[in-house]
């Protein structure tokens, strides 16, 4: 029996008297790809925000790979394999597309002061490898030719490619994407689910929020619903459509049934 | 047929950067030289000792906003107390030097290391605070400093902090008090300090800082640890910070309390402003007009009969200017 790579065990966060997660089990298993939806105001980005240790949870836990992270402190959840994109695109919008790629690289090389400042054979050789591994990820998500661009001078479609290889450079085993297709035309997200569909097959389980419930149904398999923080279905993409708590959550009850 | 005109095109390219690189390295180094020279031409010059001071002075200035720059540049929060760590670097060197005895030599990286002490000292409570609230912070930090040595007797042992006839450095027996010697031997502590900085922001190091000051969310995402990285620019900035003030010390001899107040730290500030946030030319280029200024303004001011603290309101000037027509400095890849 293959185990969950992420598993949330009754995870509730406040915000003062706002209960923003109540009591939300979920459960990731490695190498699917797996959606969040929900109303706005769910709290998807919440449970993103949570599960990547940008906010504290108030109780219950987060297990990644059979190892306790709640309460990790963001640096080290990134480290042990857990990446993510933003919903508002968060790119370091003045530095290169190359350098927002060498920054993912952070945890994959070591170098420090001393390498730094002596410039010895250790700095050359792995300044040399983050460059090349940059490019190749570049590459990989068609964007060396705007290598030596500023971020923010790209197009929306292109930041968020450019954010998506800043987040795989880290080298994740599990990767959340909040609303990757936010904003994008009908060919350009043809062009993202090609692109997710790549990074699955690189091994990678995928975790994402989407409100593009086309692109959500055609490559999930499974799917989680929130609705005013609560867990309200899960199942595969036809389970889910069908439920008819879903549909009440997203179009409302209709009248003779109340 | 292809293989040949593959080679010839790399041949092309190599040459191409080598010519890019060459001048560059010449251009610096005719510079370096240039500057190695200044004292020779001095020597001639009725008043070239002044020069020289001058000089010494705006290396200095120099130094202590490559310095400041690595916090306030480089991770992008505000230090409004930087002359803080001067005072440390001062105070440290001075009174071991007076009262124990201690050579230049050894007194130099205690300072350092203490200046680096003290930032990390300073960096503990302030870890979590950006923005208004770091600033006000760093600006109690060295205005307690300031109080301390201007007011206790325990360790200086009298009001305002006087730590007179400090001696210079000796080498072979020769001791460096003159101008020119003290003109090399600031031009090479900044060498030094220019040479770490330059290093440390194209690093791994120096991207991570650049990271944090963009986003510090989205660089924890990064596996950046805030902390450990804001900690190690609060270390070497006050490290940097110290040196100067090591430096200062034995170069004016007797030194107190006054020459730390406050102001200081906002005359260095303007200077990274007005080159270019951020930016290693944009510091020095700063360091260098508003130091030099403050020497002619000292001269001017006296032919007017104006009191020498109304050079603030020249500075003060200036930097409204500079916020007018370019907000992000004269040395910068983006005017605004």
């Amino acid at each position: 029996m293959v185990k969950p790579i992420l598993e949330i065990f009754s995870l509730t966060k406040n915000f003062g008297g706002v209960v923003a997660l109540n009591e939300v089990d979920l459960k990731v298993m490695p190498g699917q790809i797996t959606s969040l939806i929900g109303p706005n105001g769910a709290g998807k980005t919440t449970l993103f925000n949570c599960l990547t240790g940008l906010i504290s949870l108030t109780t219950g836990r987060i297990q990644f790979q059979q190892t306790d992270m709640s309460g990790m402190a963001a640096h080290r959840i990134t480290s042990s394999g857990i990446a993510r994109t933003f919903q508002n695109i968060r790119l370091f919008s003045e530095m290169t597309v190359l350098d927002n790629v060498k920054i993912g690289l952070h945890t994959q090389s070591k170098g420090y002061l001393w390498s730094a400042i002596s410039r010895n054979l250790d700095y050359k050789k792995e300044e040399e490898q983050v460059t090349t591994s940059a490019y190749q990820l570049l590459e990989f998500v068609n964007l060396a030719q705007f290598s030596h661009q500023q971020a923010n001078n790209l197009s929306y479609g292109d930041q968020r490619r450019l954010e998506i290889a800043r987040a795989l450079a880290t080298e994740p085993k599990l990767l959340l994407l909040d609303e990757p297709a936010a904003g994008m035309n009908p060919q350009e997200t043809n062009e993202l689910i090609h692109l997710i569909h790549n990074i699955k097959s690189r091994g990678i389980t995928i975790f994402l929020i989407e409100h593009d419930m086309k692109l959500v149904m055609q490559i999930s398999e499974w799917i989680t619903v929130l609705d005013y923080g609560e867990k309200i279905s899960q199942g595969p993409p036809d389970v889910v459509q069908s439920d008819p708590l879903v549909i009440s959550a997203y179009l409302g009850q209709s009248l003779d049934k109340q | 047929m292809l293989n040949r005109s593959n080679v010839s095109d790399n041949t092309v390219v190599e040459t191409e950067g080598r010519n890019q690189f060459l001048p560059v390295s010449l251009k610096l180094a005719g510079l370096l030289l240039a500057l190695c020279l200044v004292p020779l031409v001095t020597h001639f010059l009725d008043r070239g000792n002044y020069v020289l001071h001058i000089f010494s002075t705006v290396y200095l200035y120099m130094l202590l906003a490559l310095g400041l720059n690595v916090v306030t540049g480089f991770t992008g929060l505000l230090d409004l107390g930087y002359v803080g760590f001067y005072l440390v670097g001062g105070y440290t060197a001075g009174l071991l030097m007076v009262r124990m005895g201690l050579s230049y030599w050894f007194a130099l990286p205690i300072a350092a290391i203490h200046g680096a002490i003290w930032g990390l000292l300073r960096g503990a409570p302030t870890l979590r605070l950006t923005g208004d609230y770091f600033a006000i912070v760093t600006f109690g930090f060295s205005e307690l400093l300031f109080r301390i040595v201007k007011n206790e007797e325990w360790l200086i042992g009298g009001p305002n902090g006087f730590v007179n006839d400090i001696p210079p450095p000796v080498i072979l027996g020769i001791e460096l008090y003159q101008y020119w010697q003290q003109y090399y031997h600031i031009l090479i502590l900044l060498l030094v300090t220019l040479i770490v900085v330059y290093r440390l922001q194209f690093s791994r190091v120096g991207r991570a800082w650049q990271a944090i000051s963009q986003d510090e969310e989205a660089a924890q995402t990064m596996g950046i640890g805030l902390y450990e990285y804001k900690s190690l620019a609060f270390a070497i900035s006050g490290a940097i910070g110290a040196v100067g003030g090591a430096f200062f010390a034995q170069f004016q001899v007797n030194i107190s309390a006054g020459v730390f107040e406050f102001w200081e730290s906002i005359l260095i500030l303007c200077m990274i402003v007005l080159g270019g946030m951020g930016t290693i030319r944009g510091s020095l280029v700063g360091a260098a007009i508003l130091g030099s200024l403050g020497e002619v303004l000292r001269i001017l001011l006296s032919i007017l009969k104006l009191p020498a603290d109304s050079r603030y309101l020249i500075f003060g000037l200036i930097l409204v200017l500079m916020m007018r027509f370019r907000p992000s400095g004269i040395l910068t890849d983006n005017p605004k």
